[in-house]
């Protein structure tokens, strides 16, 4: 990607940050969110980081990779175990890593 | 400023000075107790934060990005799982609005967030509101709304006070977090693969979202989806997998409330 996609990427990214969080505060009493919209809405960033983070650990290359021997399919399986067991963020990160680390160098 | 905070006091009587500046050190007393108490609340979070903001400044060194890019990123963007999510699409050449959509979806939200706690800061100046809801991530959603339900929406006292000292250590801790990964990254071979930290974060963010079993149905088709259109062009199966996982959460709903009834 060349550099200035990259600082173009920067604003875009600022302005999605200053939209999201600061538009209510300034527009909150001229909007009115439909309460069907909210709802809706409650739904998409789960959904946003699930189409990140599946392919990551699905797919290698291109092609859908669901086997015993993709260590990040099995560390983000483990990564996620953990977290449900703890609660626990940073926790999570360090097992996943530690596990990942193991199956790359095993499998 | 104490134009604003004083106005839901009640108001001395007209020429007493000292009566005035009392109430005024009163109200200055008021946000540093609360200041505190907002302090108190969120410490514990400050070392996740710090560590969090370390894999976050790998991750965007890691990436491919400079030192300049990835410092401007993190001062400026402050969205930790935007910034996860974009990432790989920039080392993949995605089109622009395609990067934009991505963490406009991601940032979602702050827009339900922002709605919650805009409301206590309406008396604000509106640079000031731009200010305050720069701020209000993910940690300020988990401790003013708890202190500060919705009924106290028209009792100011105390809320900035709170709000600051909930937000600005965290901001202080995740760029200096940022800052350390992004100067330790390229001490790291790229064989540890150390991006992978940022989907193992996002898989620790997005599991707290599955509130019910309609939101998992949405999660589970929007994965599906976006594994079954990994070859789409410009990554356009990411927005198509959020889209089709939000309509099937909503169809759940309604199969879910069907079946109680």
């Amino acid at each position: 990607m060349n550099a200035f996609d990259v600082w173009v990427s920067i604003v875009l990214l600022t302005m999605s940050t200053l939209i999201t969080r600061s538009g209510f505060f300034l527009f909150g009493h001229a909007v009115k969110l439909p309460p069907r919209l909210q709802h809706a809405l409650g739904y998409a960033p789960a959904a946003a980081m699930a189409a990140i983070v599946m392919p990551d650990l699905m797919t290698s290359g291109g092609a859908v990779d669901i086997n015993w021997t993709n260590p990040k399919l099995l560390a983000g399986i483990g990564g996620g175990i953990f977290f449900m067991a703890t609660r626990h963020l940073l926790g999570t990160i360090v097992a996943g890593m530690t596990l990942f680390t193991v199956l790359r160098l095993a499998l | 400023m104490n134009k604003e905070t004083d106005a839901g006091d009640s108001r001395p009587d007209p020429g007493m000075e000292s009566a005035a500046a009392k109430s005024k050190a009163q109200a200055r007393r008021i946000e540093k107790e609360a200041f505190q108490e907002g302090w108190r609340a969120s410490a514990s979070t400050i070392p996740a934060v710090l560590a969090w903001g370390v894999v976050s400044g790998m991750a965007m060194v890691k990436s491919g990005m400079t030192i300049w890019q990835s410092l401007a990123m993190t001062l400026t963007v402050y969205a930790g799982s935007a910034q996860f999510a974009v990432l790989p699409l920039l080392a993949a050449h995605t089109p622009l609005i395609v990067i934009f959509l991505t963490a406009m979806i991601v940032n979602l939200r702050f827009v339900i967030f922002s709605a919650a706690v805009a409301p206590h800061f309406a008396h604000l100046p509106w640079y000031r509101r731009v200010w305050y809801g720069y701020f209000n991530g993910d940690i300020s959603m988990g401790f003013f709304p708890q202190r500060f339900p919705a009924h106290t929406v028209h009792q100011p006292a105390g809320k900035l006070g709170f709000f600051e000292a909930v937000c600005y250590p965290g901001w202080f801790a995740w760029q200096i977090g940022a800052i350390v990964g992004i100067l330790l990254a390229s001490q790291i071979p790229e064989s540890w693969n150390i991006g992978f930290a940022g989907t193992l974060a996002l898989i620790a963010i997005m599991i707290p979202m599955i509130i019910n079993r309609a939101a998992l149905a949405g999660v589970v088709v929007s994965g599906a989806v976006a594994v079954a259109a990994i070859n789409l062009p410009y990554r356009l199966g990411l927005l198509l997998a959020v889209v089709i996982g939000m309509a099937a959460a909503m169809l759940a709903d309604k199969f879910i409330v069907k079946e109680k009834e």
